[in-house]
């Protein structure tokens, strides 16, 4: 047990990286942030929850509302659980450094599982927080119900956190084949998310025509006749338990759920342990290695191979092979700027009522008022979308401890500063570009409106890039184990993403108080955030060498 | 030739990692730099590459300062740092040619100068395959290619034999013999003092950021009136500090 401890505060720690003294400061203004940027978001389900829990209060159901909630809670746990595993598990690469220890294969699993549990209470502090803290406003629970709901956030997370492993673990075993192991392994982490993301479709695609309002969404909950509910609850069963024990918290029954509820999660995770050391080990050896072919490179590609390129255009080469060569980088930076954007409209798609929503957006988009506003709304759909690419925002991190191998290269600081923020700058121009090309298609646009948006888009792109790559100089987070944690548990991505999420929401409230017309609103924005950018880069010109010089490991 | 004056070096504003150096590494030499683990030689070698700045003191590689004029201080010199696990990714030759492109070698000699080398370091069937399926020591004998493809005047070399199979240590001495031989500068550390003793011209040793020493083995043994070998006298200086 204290082994299990020990190793898993070293792997938390591990995650972390290397603090430095001199930059606490900047950790928690960006902390203090984040928190500012989550408030809306929390404000609002808090909001909706209150509103869920009054309609159905006034025909007795209102604990409905907790069974609802955890089954959605664990729902989206489980999606999350497969990133963290495969994160976890498989993609940190400091398996091959345990396995030489005195530690059994239990201590290694247990030990990983508790790092991505604690993950997934961050995860549930969001999630499940508002719904358990509203409830117990609303119904004036006592002390038993929040030492209830206490055991319940801690016990909630371990099932599905055992489902998405004992998925992940499977799949990885089965894969682990072949030569070109890092290939694959990237193939078969795609796939499990594409599952993951396939399942959200369907249940999408169950719940959108019966809960369009709070209204219907009550009536569902009430009938208990929606195939979804009993599907979801079916699929965590459990989840019925730890909503009838926050229920009657403090009865003797309500122990009784509760003690059931607690033998379920403990019960999975010695399915966990049991599965785990049959597949996991099996899974996860030789992940990183690469295939060398040894072969003599043929003499014409040796010549093109030794092409000369300026220092720009060089740097900049193999900025953009190492993004996409890197499995964590791949996933996290170049892929998901071709996939987010796709990705968005499967919620919409995966109505069955699409099509009336689509005529009904077209129809919105094609009046004469409506132009400033949708211009606003895509403006800011493409700062947001800029913000959830985290390839400027880590291009000092990425490099990690090899990071000061570039000052000693005689590339100027500007030049280096530019080739890093290329790559980003190409990859979310291809992301708002494809967001766009699918509102042209599906929202049949009208041209006047493509072209000024068409035209926005450079601004916008690099503002939320230059944002990003003065982020990433400011605070870069070098010391990291597996590339995993520079892009991923990289706090400055949740920054930029804060910074869109604002920008975004101001630029459609400002239109929206204004109302300016299609005309004002392109130029509005353009020139804006022309001087934006330009702000920007002049502060980058000034202050970005005295930065990079500045970071010293 | 490589200046450093007065230069020092402190973390935290507190402990000094290098204080007051000052050492002059001439041409046509192989020039050592000894010294315990965490005297303050890879702070040096940081401050002479311009990875980070000295607190105070001047440091000029052939006569252009690093602190003014960064570029042209580093078109002088080629540094192989202490850890070769970079850009592993890239494929050999890529990692070599990215290199060449970043101090500007034309595409006639890089060709020639590429393929040379590999050929020295045996390193001609691995040059398609990614830095990252190499072993330890092909690792650090890409690094080394990749930084004397632009055949800089000055080489700067943090522990370059570590890993290194005993073909390509000797060959990387040799070429390091040849190189000082033809005017130029090598400046190397270690922690081998076997190497030291035989392969340097003159050594340095630093402890605690000073330098307790600096001059040939043969002034080093006159100097201690002793003719014990350099490990000795090594252990002898830094054991009371």
């Amino acid at each position: 047990m204290n082994k299990v401890v020990g190793l898993t505060k070293v792997l938390l720690k591990n995650a972390g990286g290397t603090k430095q003294k001199a930059s606490a400061w900047k950790t928690v203004l960006i902390m203090i942030a984040i928190a500012m940027g989550m408030i809306p978001m929390i404000l609002g389900a808090v909001v909706f929850l209150s509103a869920l829990y009054d309609g159905l209060e006034l025909i007795g159901q209102q604990a409905a509302l907790l069974g609802l909630g955890v089954t959605v809670a664990s729902l989206a746990i489980f999606m999350f659980g497969i990133l963290y595993v495969l994160s976890v598990f498989y993609y940190s690469q400091d398996v091959e450094q345990l396995l030489p220890l005195p530690l059994s294969p239990g201590h290694i699993l247990s030990a990983k599982f508790l790092v991505a549990l604690v993950y997934e209470y961050l995860t549930a502090l969001v999630l499940l927080g508002p719904l358990l803290i509203t409830y117990g406003v609303k119904s004036g629970g006592g002390f038993f119900y929040y030492l209830f709901a206490l055991f319940i956030f801690l016990l909630v997370p371990i099932l599905p956190l055992v489902m998405a492993a004992l998925v992940v673990m499977l799949f990885m075993r089965f894969t682990n084949v072949g030569k070109s192991k890092e290939r694959f392994r990237l193939i078969s982490g795609l796939l499990a998310i594409g599952v993951a993301l396939g399942f959200q479709m369907f249940v999408q695609r169950q719940v959108s025509s019966k809960a369009d309002s709070i209204e219907q969404l009550q009536q569902m909950i009430v009938s208990q006749e929606n195939g979804l509910l009993n599907m979801i609850t079916q699929f965590f069963p459990a989840s019925k338990l730890a909503a009838l024990a926050l229920q009657n918290s403090g009865t003797l029954l309500s122990w009784g759920f509760l003690a059931s509820f607690l033998l379920v999660a403990l019960a999975s995770f010695g399915v966990f342990l049991v599965i785990g050391n049959r597949f996991y080990f099996a899974g996860v050896m030789g992940i990183s290695e690469a295939v060398a072919k040894r072969k003599m490179v043929g003499a014409a590609a040796f010549q093109k191979l030794i092409r000369e390129r300026s220092r720009l255009a060089s740097y900049f080469l193999k900025e953009w092979k190492i993004l996409w060569r890197t499995p964590a980088f791949l996933l996290n930076c170049t892929l998901s700027s071709i996939l987010v954007p796709l990705l968005v409209l499967l919620p919409l798609l995966a109505r069955e009522d699409s099509e009336k929503l689509i005529a009904h957006l077209q129809s919105l988009m094609q009046g004469e008022q409506a132009g400033g506003i949708g211009l606003a709304i895509v403006f800011g759909a493409f700062l947001i979308l800029g913000s959830m690419n985290s390839t400027s925002v880590t291009a000092i991190s990425r490099d990690g401890q090899g990071f000061f191998y570039n000052k000693t290269l005689p590339i100027g600081p500007g030049q280096l500063i530019l080739a890093k923020v290329l790559p980003g700058l190409l990859l979310s121009g291809i992301s708002v570009l494809v967001l766009l090309a699918e509102a042209a298609w599906l929202l049949a646009l009208p041209g006047e409106f493509l072209l000024f948006a068409a035209l926005c888009v450079i601004p916008s792109v690099l503002f939320i890039n230059l944002a990003g790559i003065a982020i990433d100089l400011l605070h870069p987070k070098l010391g990291w184990g597996s590339e995993q944690e520079a892009v991923k548990q990289n706090m400055n991505t949740l920054l930029l993403f804060m910074i869109g999420l604002v920008a975004g929401g101001l630029v459609v409230v400002a239109n929206f108080l204004i109302g300016a017309s299609l005309w004002v609103t392109a130029l509005g924005l353009f020139v804006l955030f022309v001087l934006l950018d330009f702000l920007i880069y002049r502060l980058l010109v000034a202050k970005g060498p005295g930065w990079l010089e500045k970071i010293e490991e | 030739m490589i200046e450093l004056v007065n230069v020092t070096k402190s973390y935290n504003g507190a402990t000094k990692a290098v204080d007051q150096l000052t050492l002059t590494v001439p041409k046509g030499e192989i020039f050592g730099f000894l010294g315990p683990n965490g005297a303050g030689k890879t702070t040096t070698i940081k401050m002479v590459t311009g990875v980070i700045r000295p607190d105070q003191g001047e440091i000029t590689i052939n006569g252009k300062n690093i602190g003014t004029t960064p570029l042209e201080a580093k078109q002088q010199f080629g540094y192989v740092p202490d850890s070769p696990d970079q850009f592993l990714r890239l494929k050999g030759l890529e990692y070599v040619n990215f290199m060449a492109d970043m101090y500007q070698v034309p595409k006639e000699v890089r060709g020639q100068r590429i393929m040379e080398l590999a050929r020295r370091f045996d390193m001609t069937s691995a040059l398609g395959d990614s830095i990252q399926s190499y072993s330890h020591g092909m690792r650090q004998k890409i690094m080394i290619m990749g930084v004397l493809v632009h055949n800089p005047e000055v080489w700067i070399l943090d522990e370059p034999l570590t890993g290194l199979d005993p073909k390509s240590s000797f060959t990387l001495k040799e070429m390091m013999r040849e190189h000082a031989d033809s005017g130029r500068t090598v400046f190397f550390s270690t922690h081998v003092l076997e190497v030291a003793e035989k392969l340097c011209d003159r050594v340095a040793i630093i402890n605690k950021g000073k330098i307790l020493f600096c001059g040939t083995f043969k002034e080093m043994q006159q100097h201690f009136q002793s003719d014990v070998s350099l490990e000795s006298l090594f252990l002898e200086l830094t054991k009371h500090e």
